[in-house]
């Protein structure tokens, strides 16, 4: 196994949610992530659901039961933009414990990395660069970001000083 | 643009398996061909040796900003440039 910076892991995670993107055909926030893991790419056909459930734990958490769909557990009283950002964020568990994933060498290379991994792919895949560039050019401004992208108040906040966001 | 059709590469092989079929076949030079690389980039692409198509993503990455520093240094005008005053009023400086 090659070691590898986080700028390597950026960028290899910011294009992992680009393809997820383009897979949606969306152009504009908010990204539909429920939608997708409700219908997903073929591929993953075997690795994203979506279950509700309540818990005091988590927000959500993915699991993949013995000879069963893998699927995202999420809690069913949590705020929309939380939820919203918590099923992104465990898509990254989905995306590299698939099959397509683990042939891809992704789960050995972001297994250890996974809680920053995870939290970065969200944020990448709910607000893309060429998303937070169009909003920016339409005078969007901080205090709406996380609104128009349904991030919550923290994420928003991570996203919008990223690189590509704040230099777009 | 190589780093741009590189990411064009990586974020397929996420929704599309015949890139990774291709890579673990041998084959990745034809998929390679189908996105906007050089023909001495795709051959430096095509010699990549890694365990896993996440691994070889990793090194692509850096043969390829490696190449877009070295052509972004070529391409940038030197600082001096415009500091040197023109050689017509230096000589007339002189005159004077």
């Amino acid at each position: 196994m090659i070691s590898t910076t986080l700028e390597e892991r950026h960028w290899l995670l910011r294009n992992l949610a680009q393809g997820l993107i383009e897979y949606m055909s969306v152009t504009r926030p908010p990204v539909p992530v429920e939608e997708m893991l409700r219908h997903p790419p073929s591929i993953y056909e075997r690795d994203f659901g979506v279950v509700d459930m309540y818990s005091s734990i988590w927000d959500a958490t993915f699991a993949r039961p013995p000879n069963r769909r893998g699927s995202i557990f999420v809690c069913i009283d949590i705020e929309p933009d939380k939820r919203h950002y918590a099923l992104a964020r465990e898509t990254l568990t989905a995306l590299i414990t698939s099959e397509h994933g683990r042939r891809m060498g992704l789960c050995k290379l972001f297994t250890p990395f996974l809680l920053e991994s995870a939290d970065y792919f969200a944020r990448q895949l709910l607000a893309p660069d060429s998303m937070v560039k169009a909003f920016r050019m339409r005078n969007g401004n901080r205090e709406n970001f996380g609104l128009e992208f349904q991030l919550p108040a923290r994420a928003a906040k991570r996203r919008w000083n990223e690189d590509g966001a704040s230099a777009a | 643009m190589t780093m741009q059709a590189l990411n064009q590469l990586v974020a397929r092989s996420i929704i599309d398996p015949t890139v990774v079929d291709a890579y673990s076949g041998g084959k990745i030079s034809d998929v390679l061909s189908l996105f906007d690389f050089s023909a001495d980039m795709r051959s430096q692409l095509s010699g990549i040796q890694a365990n896993t198509w996440a691994e070889y993503a990793i090194q692509a990455y850096g043969i390829v900003k490696v190449a877009e520093e070295q052509v972004s240094r070529i391409t940038l005008p030197s600082p001096l440039e415009g500091l040197l005053p023109e050689k017509g009023s230096a000589d007339k400086e002189q005159v004077a």
